[in-house]
């Protein structure tokens, strides 16, 4: 009995025109933004060799490390092509320093403001918005419009069970709907590489992920719109009620969630944050200036190379104590305000994954590595290649303040040689493995497979009691 | 049942006088939640080679008896049975011998005819059906070759209707149940339709029809009964019906006026009082 209820909704959906229209629009939409992806990727890849390039090429011919304008730089995410995520809103530059804080700037929308007015029609886009509303759009009246027709009554007149009826029923929508958005999807998987985005096979399992969190996103949408359809005596009632959920799920509960926590948890602004470490910093400065005085006052001699030693070894003295409270100070700054930012994000991201919506776009992004962590993880990798640069800064003789230490003090001597850039230690950012990526999508892959639970358990406990 | 039942179907099958009731119900009661009665302790039985044709206005709790046979609803009290078999405790079992022809035949709009049959059929049970088998027996509920292969969505309520039939006809059931099935049908059609009835009588199905067409029931049914507000108020074969004025008899009967009556039958009938309001 399954099988023919199964067979019956395949082909009743197929047949339509309805059907023909949304997937040809569909199937257009998904190819569409497959290239347009890959073809952003490929000016991101351009600009950044090019930045790279550029970043080089203004050391050549200087002749101190001293005086060099060191730049790293964000590589361009290959999967950012299909779930841009955050990649276009974090700076990809970080001016490379041997000491203090790092900071990223140049983000793609803050060079291209155009395109954060709209934002790019990407997979996650098309998964979020389009199919959700095409699994409405075909699951609205499953039960009722058969009802309304009157081919239920035809139906049940014949030895059905119910529960076969309503599994043959969801599952034939299911895989009527799924099964076709899948060719242009796998045809726009294939074109990735053809079109110059390399796709390892890492990025492969990453992109089989973030579709299946897609088709657990839509038949999230498809369960509601069944269940509705068992809940509502008439279509077109249940066809609202699907409407009002999906505007308050798709457009309303994520935005008001970033709000409420807002609201809620008040963090510090870095410009804040970074009045208070200019107001430290004086204060440390006073200080020094002061216990300087002091110290000129208690040691005063005539022996003026005996004093300017000793006001040397005193002022260095200081200026490793001054660092070391600048540090802690600053430290307890930042440990305050990312605590304070994490909880944050916990309530804003807790309360939007009342939405599938943001379950699904946080899991995509986990697993295309274009989440929130791609920052963090972009900031750690800049600062354990400072430590390197630093390093290697202090063996070419160039202090904490990038000045450069002459041996000896005699200008006589010949001019340097060119500095050899090749020298310099290479940044490379490596993305987490993919274990991680999986481990942090998994609650929220969890929650739409729980969804999907509630509303297909929901579906079915009701159409057993159905009003025929 | 009664004995107007029993009598009225022996005339008419004496080959199957001994047999038990294919379609019965005993003091079959329907009250829904909201207090309404829509069914008052109805009891009628059918026999194999049988037509038993319901009248009754709107409301009437035709439909509802029907509904309770196809086990849509649950009885309150009493049972409907088909070949023994209480519908509302083995639904299935039950639906196995039945076929059933709606008021308005909706089928599945995108699917032709012998799509629409073939699915049908198969939820009927009947799987070897070849598409010949299919064309012959929409050719026998006059529906034309040429529109066989066309979407329903085409059709008009008289080519649904006479694929309803064929549907019913393919299941093959012992038991048929005919919920104003000559609605939407045009005179040549309800007469063809008519006599399509009298061939399954003749292969022994037991039908059971509602119908507000008193002349069609008249010309076709062992067994008319009139039901108003509920309850079946008469029930008579159609050898007591021979020389009767069916008409006024229903006219007489849904104003509350008892058989003897006839005579007093006023020219403006009065409205019944307290109307049940079914689901019909």
């Amino acid at each position: 009995m399954f099988n023919i209820i199964l067979d019956k909704e395949l082909r009743e959906i197929i047949g339509t025109t309805k059907f023909a229209v949304t997937f040809g629009v569909c199937a257009v939409l998904i190819l569409l933004a497959f290239y347009v992806g890959a073809r952003n990727y490929q000016v991101s890849r351009q600009e950044y060799e090019a930045a790279v390039a550029e970043n080089i090429q203004q050391m050549e011919g200087l002749t101190d490390w001293g005086s060099i304008d060191h730049r790293i730089f964000l590589p361009p995410q290959p999967l950012a092509t299909l779930v841009s995520g955050v990649s276009n809103d974090i700076g990809r530059t970080v001016n490379m320093q041997s000491r203090g804080e790092l900071r990223t700037e140049g983000s793609r929308f803050n060079e291209d403001p155009l395109f954060a007015v709209f934002r790019y029609l990407d997979l996650e886009y098309i998964f979020a918005i389009i199919l959700s509303l095409f699994a409405i759009l075909f699951g609205y009246d499953a039960v009722n419009g058969e009802k309304e027709r009157g081919t239920l009554g035809l139906t049940f007149a014949n030895p059905v069970p119910r529960d076969q009826y309503i599994l043959g029923k969801i599952v034939g929508s299911f895989v009527a709907l799924i099964v076709p958005l899948m060719i242009p999807i796998l045809i726009g998987c294939l074109m990735l590489p053809v079109l110059g985005v390399p796709m390892d096979m890492d990025s492969w399992l990453r992109l089989a992920m973030v579709i299946l969190a897609g088709i657990l996103y839509f038949g999230v949408f498809l369960t509601l719109s069944v269940f509705m359809s068992t809940l509502l005596q008439s279509s077109s009632a249940s066809l609202m009620a699907l409407l009002v959920v999906w505007i308050f799920a798709v457009l309303i509960i994520p935005r008001t969630s970033v709000l409420v926590a807002g609201r809620s948890v008040d963090v510090p602004s870095v410009d804040q944050i970074d009045y208070e470490k200019s107001r430290f910093a004086a204060q440390l400065w006073n200080e020094r200036m002061t216990a300087m005085q002091k110290w000129m006052k208690a040691n005063y001699n005539d022996d003026h190379r005996q004093m300017r030693d000793g006001m040397r070894t005193f002022s260095t003295e200081q200026q490793a104590l001054q660092d070391e409270k600048m540090n802690t100070f600053v430290e307890q700054l930042n440990e305050q305000r990312a605590n304070k930012s994490d909880l944050r994000t916990g309530v804003a991201l807790s309360l939007a994954r009342i939405s599938p919506t943001a379950s699904f776009s946080l899991a995509a992004s986990d697993l295309a590595y274009t989440s929130m962590e791609l920052r963090s993880s972009y900031v750690e990798s800049a600062n354990a290649y400072q430590q390197e640069y630093s390093a290697f800064m202090q063996s070419k003789n160039v202090d904490y303040w990038g000045r450069y230490r002459r041996h000896g003090g005699n200008d006589d001597v010949e001019e340097p040689d060119p500095i050899d850039t090749r020298e310099l230690p290479v940044f490379s950012y490596q993305q987490p493995p993919i274990s991680e990526a999986i481990k942090a999508s998994l609650p929220d892959l969890g929650l739409l497979f729980m969804f999907n639970a509630i509303f297909f358990s929901g579906a079915f406990v009701r159409f057993l009691r159905y009003d025929l | 049942m009664n004995d107007e039942t029993k009598s009225g179907i022996d005339i008419q099958s004496d080959s199957m006088a001994a047999s038990q009731p294919r379609i019965e119900a005993v003091n079959l009661t329907k009250r829904y939640e909201d207090g309404t009665l829509a069914l008052d302790n109805v009891s009628f039985g059918i026999n194999p080679g049988s037509i038993f044709a319901m009248l009754g206005g709107n409301g009437a709790g035709k439909t509802t008896t029907i509904n309770l046979f196809l086990n849509f609803i649950e009885p309150t009290s009493g049972e409907a049975l088909v070949d023994g078999i209480v519908t509302h405790k083995e639904p299935l079992k039950a639906k196995e011998r039945i076929a059933y022809v709606s008021e308005n035949v909706m089928l599945y709009p995108n699917f032709t005819a012998i799509q629409n049959l073939d699915f049908f059929a198969r939820l009927g049970g009947k799987h070897d059906y070849s598409k010949d088998d299919y064309r012959d027996v929409l050719l026998r509920v006059g529906l034309e070759e040429v529109a066989h292969g066309r979407r329903l969505k085409g059709y008009s309520k008289g080519m649904r209707q006479k694929c309803g039939i064929a549907i019913a006809i393919l299941k093959d059931a012992p038991a048929i149940l005919l919920d104003e099935p000559t609605s939407g049908l045009d005179p040549h059609a309800g007469l063809e339709f008519i006599q399509l009835l009298k061939d399954l009588r003749g292969e022994g199905k037991a039908i059971l029809m509602s119908t507000h067409d008193i002349f069609r029931a008249k010309d076709v049914s062992d067994t008319i009964g009139i039901m108003n507000e509920g309850v079946l108020v008469m029930e008579r074969s159609a050898a007591e019906l021979e020389g009767e004025n069916l008409e006024q008899l229903y006219v007489q009967y849904m104003a509350g006026y008892e058989g003897s009556e006839l005579a007093s039958v006023p020219e403006s009938v009065p409205d019944s009082e307290q109307r049940v309001e079914t689901n019909d």
